[in-house]
């Protein structure tokens, strides 16, 4: 640590991304100071909440057999709505309760589940300091060197930009530009709290287990989708849209919200529940493409939302396990390097070697596969068609199983054309 | 150089308080934080030193869990955080408090001037301040709302219901401040991170000459519960902006608000 460098690393948010690149290097014995915007870490995001275990397991294996979660998942459920009807899969694997915690998955609540991760950097040695904002970077000769918080100047050898999305840290350094309104969506959530042994009923779980659940149709044919995952004593609900379809659409977030939550399938699930929070934040939505060019510079690096590292399959979304990824790779690209202005690139090695940018890669189909509309609307329509026509039973002749499946495509106003077209592009994005 | 001395109560926040369908509160979830009232005592004890040469000090009598307190305190600006800590903390009424606080006081010694908010923002009993100076036999000015050190004496502004009242008092003393007198800034980052330097001195009441049994709270608090205030959802009609102003003032009017 020079003279003038205060800390070896300062982290800027106390997210997971962060929390995991302070953990490591302060274990390692680096000075590391985390500054949070929050009054507590976890005070200040908004998350669906799900994280895969594997990801706390490769930073810590003795962090995952104490680590905050609320339910360990083992229905994973995909909702198609449409009108007040629906249909909902529900694939169970107990098993994915016991034995390999790696392969798991928790939901959890992240005011709880950052203030634990937060108490573990700091028990081996990393500085918290929270209801702070970090207002600028000191750059000198086309390196940062610091963070300008209000009247204060701290120096460090690294700093780690774990701010979010719609980064400051990566707008100052130059990384990324404003924010283009089709990178991102808007995300509302309203964390309900009932009994745990009502949670427990209603979606037929047994204790410590728990649910997440994607919900499709539900944005009105805006491109968006919703989720619920069960706490141990709440449930988070949400939804996502893209903000500039909302406005051309003349809707109000909270009305397709609220609309949700109504829903016949919605509403009883969360019925006498009580909303404790109500939040709302963007959300990173175009994976790979949402990426900054460069996720570094001389002296800083770019880790979890900061970076874009989000997916979003359609089936499943995730953004904790790979934020927590980024921060191993900082942490081992620092801690691995000596020469400073190697950083960034041992940064990008290790993002491979961890499998996190191959991920990335991967996934980017997927986007695709999302961009088309017709996902939102005309999909779930004939989903929900072709089953009420499977289940009619009115006395009259059945008409073939062919022909009512026709029905439902007219009815929802798809081509067979677009149809195939929709198709071949699914197969080959994914 | 002598110590100026800002007492402060480490307290629920309310913002966590939960209310439960029986009206009854559950405190359980709810963190902890400096009263609010008592950041202005600290502030109030910075400046005071700041312009007299003095060390500003805090001084704060809690269970285990006000340990989290000190750093906030320190981050403010003080030289030095004094924690009395005790489990009699949590039932400890006005009265006991004031026993440990003066006690304290006696032990960390060489003091001009002690600090305290007119009440908690928990219980404003507002019976700390003057108790302690009962107990160490010096002056109490209460409702500060500006206060001056001239030579051996503070200069304080108390604010009355109908007016200002200058009085001076023999130093040491202690002065019970409203939350008028300042604005306590929000700390920066580095005065947080100095905090953590700074020395901080844990008393156990024994080291005080006192007894758990000495602290035994004089009033029990038997029922603790919420009340609600139903809103009267009167609307007001007229046709102009001018007849609804009117409106307003005569509901207001009636209502003895105004």
């Amino acid at each position: 640590m020079g003279e003038e460098n205060q800390f070896d690393a300062v982290v800027v948010g106390a997210g997971p991304a962060g929390l995991a690149c302070a953990y490591l290097l302060a274990k390692a014995g680096k000075a590391v100071l985390i500054i949070e915007r929050g009054d507590a870490p976890g005070a200040k995001n908004v998350t669906g909440g799900r994280i895969y275990a594997y990801a706390l397991n490769l930073l810590d294996q003795e962090l995952l057999e104490d680590a905050a979660w609320e339910r360990k998942v083992s229905h994973e459920e995909i909702m198609i709505i449409d009108g007040k009807r629906s249909i909902t899969i529900d694939y169970h694997d107990p098993s994915l309760t016991e034995g390999d915690q790696s392969i798991q998955s928790y939901t959890v609540l992240r005011a709880v589940f950052d203030q634990w991760m937060a108490g573990k950097a700091e028990e081996v040695g990393a500085m918290l300091v929270c209801g702070i904002r970090v207002d600028d970077l000191i750059q000198r000769e086309g390196r940062v060197v610091g963070v300008i918080a209000g009247e204060d100047e701290i120096y460090a050898e690294m700093v780690i930009a774990a701010d979010g999305v719609n980064s400051i840290m990566a707008q100052k350094a130059g990384l990324i530009s404003d924010l283009k309104k089709e990178t991102v969506g808007v995300g509302v959530k309203e964390v309900i709290e009932l009994p745990a042994k009502t949670i427990e009923e209603r979606f037929k779980l047994s204790q410590n287990e728990g649910s997440a659940r994607m919900i499709l149709g539900c944005t009105q044919g805006i491109h968006g989708g919703g989720f619920l995952y069960t706490n141990r004593e709440s449930i988070s609900l949400g939804c996502v849209f893209m903000p500039q379809e909302i406005v051309q659409h003349g809707q109000q977030v909270h009305d397709i919200f609220q609309e949700l939550k109504m829903h016949p399938a919605i509403y009883p699930l969360i019925q006498d529940g009580k909303t404790v929070e109500y939040s709302a934040h963007l959300v990173s939505e175009a994976g790979l493409r949402g990426m900054p060019a460069q996720l570094y510079k001389e002296g800083l690096l770019l880790v979890g939302d900061s970076a874009g590292l989000v997916i979003n399959t359609g089936y499943s979304i995730r953004g904790m396990d790979l934020a927590i990824l980024s921060g191993i790779a900082a942490a081992r690209a620092i801690l691995g390097e000596n020469d400073r202005s190697k950083i960034g690139p041992a940064y990008l090695a290790e993002m491979e070697k961890i499998c996190l940018l191959p991920t990335m890669r991967l996934s980017d189909g997927y986007t695709q596969l999302l961009d088309i509309p017709r996902i939102y609307s005309n999909y779930p329509q004939l989903a929900i068609g072709v089953m009420q026509r499977l289940y009619k039973v009115d006395g009259q002749i059945p008409q073939n199983l062919k022909k009512q499946v026709m029905e439902a495509i007219d009815e929802s106003g798809l081509t067979l054309w677009q149809m195939i077209k929709d198709g071949f592009k699914g197969v080959r994005s994914i | 150089m002598s110590r100026i001395i800002a007492c402060y109560k480490w307290v629920a926040d309310e913002a966590d308080m939960k209310i439960n369908p029986d009206m009854s509160v559950d405190l359980s979830k709810a963190k902890g934080k400096i009263s609010d009232y008592d950041r202005n005592v600290i502030e109030a004890a910075v400046q005071m030193a700041k312009i007299s040469g003095d060390l500003a000090v805090t001084l704060t009598f809690g269970s285990p869990k006000a340990k989290l307190s000190l750093k906030d305190a320190l981050s403010r600006g003080p030289a030095e955080g004094f924690w009395v800590n005790s489990e009699m903390a949590e039932q400890a009424d006005g009265a006991a408090s004031a026993k440990v606080l003066a006690a304290a006081i006696d032990k960390i010694g060489d003091y001009k001037l002690i600090i305290c908010g007119e009440g908690a923002s928990d219980t404003f009993a507002r019976q700390v301040g003057p108790s302690i100076a009962a107990r160490l036999g010096i002056p109490c000015v209460s409702s500060a709302i500006k206060m001056e050190l001239s030579g051996n004496e503070v200069k304080v502004s108390r604010k009355l219901e109908d007016g200002i009242e200058i009085v001076a008092a023999q130093l040491p003393a202690v002065v019970c401040i409203l939350p008028e007198i300042n604005r306590p800034p929000i700390p920066g980052l580095k005065a947080v991170l100095d905090a953590g330097k700074k020395p901080t001195r844990e008393y156990k009441i024994e080291e005080l000459g006192l007894l758990d049994s000495d602290l035994g709270a004089r009033n029990e608090t038997i029922e603790f519960k919420a009340y609600v205030m139903n809103r009267k959802n009167i609307v007001l009609d007229g046709e102009t902006a001018v007849d609804k102003v009117q409106a307003l003032v005569g509901s207001l009017k009636k209502e003895g608000i105004i």
